[in-house]
């Protein structure tokens, strides 16, 4: 009786687990094989290349080629560009700030306190700071140029890289650092020599991490560029004209914005979870 | 906690400070300009400077604008319709998963696709999938007979068709926290149920839920926090429309500030969204708190 129960389970399990990965994967299939189709197949239901339709590189011509590849290779420079150098920055911080709150303890306010208050600015509506960040942006004068979007982005992701690092950072022995102290380093070298190289895994997790979010990143890019500094994500907006959706256009785009944080993702996948749940759930 | 050691005052400082300047100068300070501005009226494509007008832009917002309590519904029908329904598969998926399925890690790789794309170009993929006359969407639908392609233009359906993509994007999220938490539950308590004769069903109910508990509210809060936000997905999909039937807080704030450009307005739009996030945001700072 048991067994048969158990297997029956077993059998709904795996239909629902393959009906799931069907729905979970489909469009980026569908984007994949409209990406190849010609402008004239674009709307066919053909789905296998070579059999059903002939695969074209029409869309990848237009958009990496004469017409408007200039265009999207800056939006891929931008996009590299700036989620590559904002990361950078929010970890320089964000190392230095969550191994002051993990390892020192502060007098005027609790450690915890200051985490969780740095920990709030992640909470706020990111529609809430764009105002006034394009006000400010305006009067630096710094409307569409490249600092102002990294400048944005800094304070999206620096309060999640300090709240990840206190975490790394107390999951290392303390006796290592101390061993390094009482031989004579200072608290600077200690953490330059021991700590940060300890926690190496957990610097290069919080890197992709905040590599990913800057380079999804939306609303600060459209309400702080309009032609030079665009990233991937706003030229693909840009790709609906008035004609309507080129549904070849918007797939070759959307595959060469949507790729890039996929497959990082993926390589650490074991810390997004982490990640996305601020920590809360640990693999 | 670190034990106390003999640091200089100026060094814990050093190490802190880069962080906490640069969040009060780019995140604090944009926030109280931001208030000082919803306190007055600027339309910004017209008037040259902002005119003080104290608290009748909250008043407007709240006893005479239909726009933004449409929006203020449709965001909570929202969250609350999509944080259930991913929460529900998410459970399924992750109680699923914990079984001893082949190739698990396989699936915990495929489900990250959905959230670690960009938004706006989930958005547009499947704009192009549900567009009503040559998505793939309305043909397969249409090859079973049903032909029933409204969803982008009946006000009535498109906050579904939102909602819809919304779980497909997030459910992985909730389905992927669950499945570490469920492995952090202790074999031996099954084991004991099953001798005792508990059924599945039981054991999930009055020993696994309940051990759960504290982490599905977490994943709840910080769910609902999100996709309070909810933008990309309006912006890419319906534009806010039909009408405004698909307009969130996040959507109509933007409309108000960079398509109206009544920055007076909007600003003050964003410190009434502003504070119902901060105020949810109280219950799961307070639990991530205790973990700190």
């Amino acid at each position: 009786m048991k067994r048969k129960s158990i297997s029956g389970f077993f059998v709904f399990a795996w239909i629902f687990l393959a009906l799931f990965t069907l729905w979970t994967l489909f469009p980026f299939f569908w984007g994949a094989i409209t990406a190849i189709k010609s402008p004239g197949e674009q709307y066919s239901t053909a789905f296998l290349p070579y059999l059903q339709f002939k695969p074209s590189s029409y869309a990848w011509q237009v958009v990496l080629g004469q017409a408007e590849g200039e265009r999207t290779k800056q939006g891929l420079r931008n996009s590299i560009l700036v989620s590559s150098v904002s990361s950078l920055l929010v970890l320089f911080m964000g190392a230095l700030g969550g191994y002051s709150l993990a390892r020192f303890r502060f007098s005027r306010w609790k450690n915890r306190d200051i985490a969780v208050w740095i920990l709030s600015n992640r909470m706020f509506p990111p529609i809430a700071v764009a105002i006034p960040f394009f006000l400010i942006m305006r009067t630096l004068r710094l409307l569409d140029t490249l600092p102002a979007i990294i400048m944005a982005h800094i304070v999206y992701n620096l309060p999640l890289a300090v709240w990840l690092m206190i975490d790394f950072f107390r999951e290392l022995p303390e006796e290592v650092e101390e061993a390094a102290l009482i031989d004579g380093c200072s608290t600077v070298q200690a953490f330059w020599r021991i700590s940060l190289p300890l926690a190496l895994p957990g610097i290069v997790a919080v890197y992709i991490l905040c590599f990913v979010f800057s380079w999804n990143e939306f609303l600060f890019v459209v309400t702080l560029s309009y032609r030079k500094t665009m990233t991937m994500p706003v030229i693909i907006a840009g790709a609906l004209t008035v004609r309507g959706l080129d549904f070849w256009k918007v797939s070759a785009l959307s595959l060469l914005a949507i790729t890039p944080p996929v497959i990082l993702a993926a390589l650490t996948s074991r810390y997004l979870i982490r990640g996305l749940t601020l920590g809360a759930v640990k693999e | 906690m670190g034990k106390a050691q003999p640091i200089g005052k100026g060094v814990k400082i050093g190490f802190l400070a880069p962080s906490l300047l640069y969040l009060m100068a780019m995140g604090i300070f944009p926030l109280v300009w931001s208030l000082s501005l919803s306190f007055h009226r600027w339309k910004a494509a017209t008037a040259s400077s902002p005119i003080f007008v104290g608290l009748k832009n909250f008043y407007t917002i709240f006893f005479a604008d239909p726009r933004f309590w449409n929006s203020f519904r449709f965001t909570v029908i929202y969250v609350f319709i999509v944080v259930v329904s991913e929460l529900s598969l998410g459970l399924l998926l992750a109680y699923i998963l914990n079984e001893k399925i082949r190739f698990r890690n396989f699936f915990r790789v495929v489900f990250l696709f959905p959230m670690a794309a960009p938004p706006i170009g989930i958005a547009f993929m499947w704009r192009m999938l549900l567009n009503p006359d040559a998505g793939i969407v309305g043909k397969i639908m249409g090859s079973m007979g049903i032909n029933f392609v409204r969803w982008l233009t009946d006000a009535k359906l498109t906050p579904f068709v939102l909602m819809v993509v919304d779980i497909w994007e997030w459910t992985p999220f909730m389905f992927l926290g669950l499945l570490a938490a469920f492995q952090t539950l202790p074999v031996e308590l099954y084991d004991a149920a099953q001798v005792d004769g508990a059924s599945r069903f039981q054991a999930f109910r009055f020993i696994t839920f309940p051990l759960l508990l504290p982490i599905i509210v977490t994943l709840v809060l910080l769910r609902a926090i999100d996709a309070f936000k909810l933008f990309e997905l309006v912006f890419g999909i319906t534009g806010g429309g039909p009408g405004t039937s698909t307009e969130s807080l996040s959507y109509y704030t933007y409309t108000v500030g960079f398509q109206y450009f009544d920055l007076g307005y909007a600003c003050s739009l964003s410190w009434v969204f502003l504070g119902i996030v901060l105020f949810v945001s109280q219950f799961l700072l307070r639990r991530l708190r205790k973990e700190v």
